[in-house]
């Protein structure tokens, strides 16, 4: 004989499967992620190479030899040469990023901590450095000493890995709660459908004669939801690791970094989406099911689509560090855990508050569900 | 044998944007039902049926009273009693996305036919009701008196001794309602009790053992279609019920 909740489960799969909207929800959502991941790529490398373009007319308030002005063109520097006062009054209109004043042999460069200063500023000591080395090079080799013997004695390589990537965590954190938030968008809809939806149509009287306990049906709808929910949020992962994959491979602000997820942090993403799904699907149920119409319930959900993105995303513009106790709030924990995923940090006892919390919600939420199933109110509202 | 005894059921409705008032649907309804019986539960619109055959089926609770199956409860034997029940009424809506198969097979799995029967019973009843043509469709795409002959299906694919069925034939074609009469009828033939609301008279004195005529929540007089109508003196049940409501507000 088989089991009452797997007999709901069935028959609530098969509605949600065959509705075109349902798994429209599901399916389209999740395809918009790559986009994303794409386009803010695409935007920040064209925000870099502008910004390092960008910023680059100087003020000169001394006279340059040729040496000097070829250095000057070779790196792109656009010179605006003129008395200081003048240099001084064309900085604080904008007109240039600084400005370098000279004093016997002491270059200043001059400025405030605008970002074009400083982006130019890095400009500048490139041109000072190589005016440095010219000089130097010269007055060896007047003094018939091989440079390289002197200059090169010391070297130095760079060899380092960044761990941390102001595009990749921004990118990586937002594609996950753009998962998030596709995860609660697809629970909507069937939620919706599988309580207001069915009081709406007329079905849930019928249900209601079945010899089935109200505990049963809840947890066939509740199943149903969730699986609807974690279908989006495994596709979601799917499409967003191959859209980290060519990013990573497409644009220049990644290199040298690992984009995509370990198969440590994939693991731990793919248990979030899981307790993520049942928790968004207990909560969209407990409310649907208190609606007369799929209309009503619809708009009483709308809050929650934002409810369970905006807190996060706020905490991770604010730079909120994880804690134990951010780690048992619902939907903020997700982002603090993400944002430790993403730049290398797993704190293991966080993340277990963080399912112990969502377990402890997704009980109460059906206990309440199945409280309301067991009484007439489900069916009478008013 | 079903017991019904002193059903009452209190609603509040809301009158006004502050304020709500309470009233009784059903103010002490008793009455039993044997075995192999069909009872007439006769009354306009608003006279309280639909909310009895509520309680009795056990989708609504009652505020008072209490309904025996063979000496059991909705309280301590919800789901043996659920599964000897099968109620069927004018708004009961079956699940559109599904065929006709399986929604029969889904039913029959719920109310624990013995999986080895269940191919049979449908064929069966596919036979009886003549829905062989359209078993496979999906219900979304039946007539309104295929999808009523779905739902008599679903209704018998148990074999259920109690039918609780409550306007059923309300807004059917003349051919549609034949159907489910037939369906009655043939049940009555295996013994089963029937309880068979409507508030067409003509209907109900044609195939009721006894009817309960209701008027505004209370029983204004029980008894099989001859006894009331010569208690009214009148030739029809139609003309009884006016004379019954007549004579009861002649009596407040």
């Amino acid at each position: 004989m088989k089991s009452k909740i797997g007999l709901m489960l069935k028959k609530e799969l098969r509605e949600t499967f065959r509705d075109k909207k349902s798994l429209s929800m599901m399916l389209i959502i999740p395809i918009l992620i790559p986009l994303m991941v794409l386009g803010m790529s695409a935007l920040f490398e064209n925000q870099m190479k502008a910004d390092e373009n960008k910023y680059k007319t100087i003020g000169i308030a001394y006279e340059v030899d040729e040496v000097e002005k070829g250095i000057l063109e070779t790196l792109g520097i656009e010179a605006v040469y003129g008395e200081v006062e003048d240099l001084s009054e064309q900085y604080k209109n904008h007109e240039i990023d600084l400005y370098i004043t000279k004093k016997d042999n002491a270059y200043t460069i001059n400025g405030t901590n605008r970002t074009s200063t400083s982006y130019a500023s890095a400009l500048v000591e490139n041109y000072i450095e190589a005016y440095k080395q010219y000089l130097q090079t010269d007055y060896l080799k007047d003094k018939d000493i091989d440079p390289d013997e002197v200059m090169n004695i010391v070297t130095l390589d760079r060899n380092i890995t960044e761990e941390e990537n102001f595009f990749s965590s921004y990118v990586t954190v937002y594609a996950l709660l753009f998962i998030i938030m596709a995860i609660t968008v697809s629970a909507t809809y069937p939620a919706t459908d599988t309580t207001a939806g069915e009081k709406e149509r007329g079905t849930l009287e019928t249900l209601l004669t079945f010899p089935i306990k109200s505990k049963d049906i809840i947890v066939g709808k509740f199943l149903s939801v969730s699986i609807s929910a974690a279908i989006t949020g495994f596709l979601g992962l799917l499409l967003m690791e191959g859209a980290l994959y060519l990013s990573s491979n497409m644009f220049t602000i990644y290199e040298g970094v690992n984009l995509m997820l370990s198969p440590l942090n994939l693991v731990i993403v793919s248990l979030v989406i899981l307790s993520f799904s049942l928790l968004i699907s207990g909560l969209c149920i407990a409310i649907a099911s208190k609606c007369k119409t799929f209309k009503e319930a619809q708009s009483a959900l709308t809050p929650l689509n934002f409810i369970s993105v905006f807190p996060g995303m706020i905490a991770f513009m604010m730079e909120v560090k994880s804690s134990r106790i951010l780690s048992m709030i619902p939907f903020i924990n997700v982002t603090t855990v993400f944002t430790d995923l993403t730049n290398g940090i797993v704190d293991w006892l966080n993340i277990a508050l963080m399912f112990i919390s969502t377990i402890v919600v997704i009980v109460i939420v059906l206990w309440l569900i199945i409280r309301q199933y067991k009484s007439e109110k489900v069916l009478f509202t008013n | 044998m079903l017991k019904v005894e002193n059903l009452k059921k209190k609603f509040i409705k809301q009158t006004s944007k502050n304020s709500k008032e309470e009233f009784y649907a059903n103010k002490g309804i008793s009455f039993e039902a044997s075995d192999g019986k069909i009872i007439g539960i006769l009354g306009p619109n608003g006279a309280g049926k639909s909310t009895l055959l509520r309680m009795i089926a056990g989708i609504l609770e009652p505020t008072e009273g209490s309904i025996e199956y063979d000496g059991m409860t909705h309280e301590k034997d919800e789901i043996v009693i659920k599964k000897s029940l099968a109620f069927l009424s004018g708004n009961t809506k079956i699940y559109n996305s599904l065929s006709a198969y399986e929604l029969l097979r889904m039913c029959a799995e719920i109310y624990e036919v013995p999986t080895n029967e269940i191919e049979k019973r449908i064929e069966n009843i596919s036979k009886t009701l003549e829905m062989d043509k359209f078993l496979y469709n999906r219900i979304e795409n039946l007539s309104t008196g295929q999808t009523q002959r779905v739902n008599i299906a679903r209704c018998l694919v148990h074999d259920p001794k109690y039918y609780i069925l409550d306007e059923a034939t309300s807004g059917l074609d003349i051919i549609s309602s034949q159907i489910i009469l037939d369906f009655i009828k043939g049940e009555k033939s295996k013994g089963k009790t029937i309880l068979y609301s409507t508030h067409y008279m003509e209907e109900a004195e044609n195939i009721c053992d006894e009817c309960l005529m209701i008027n505004e929540g209370v029983i204004i007089k029980r008894g099989t279609p001859d006894e009331i109508k010569e208690y009214t003196k009148t030739t029809n049940l139609r003309d009884a019920f006016f004379k019954l409501i007549e004579g009861g507000k002649n009596e407040k």
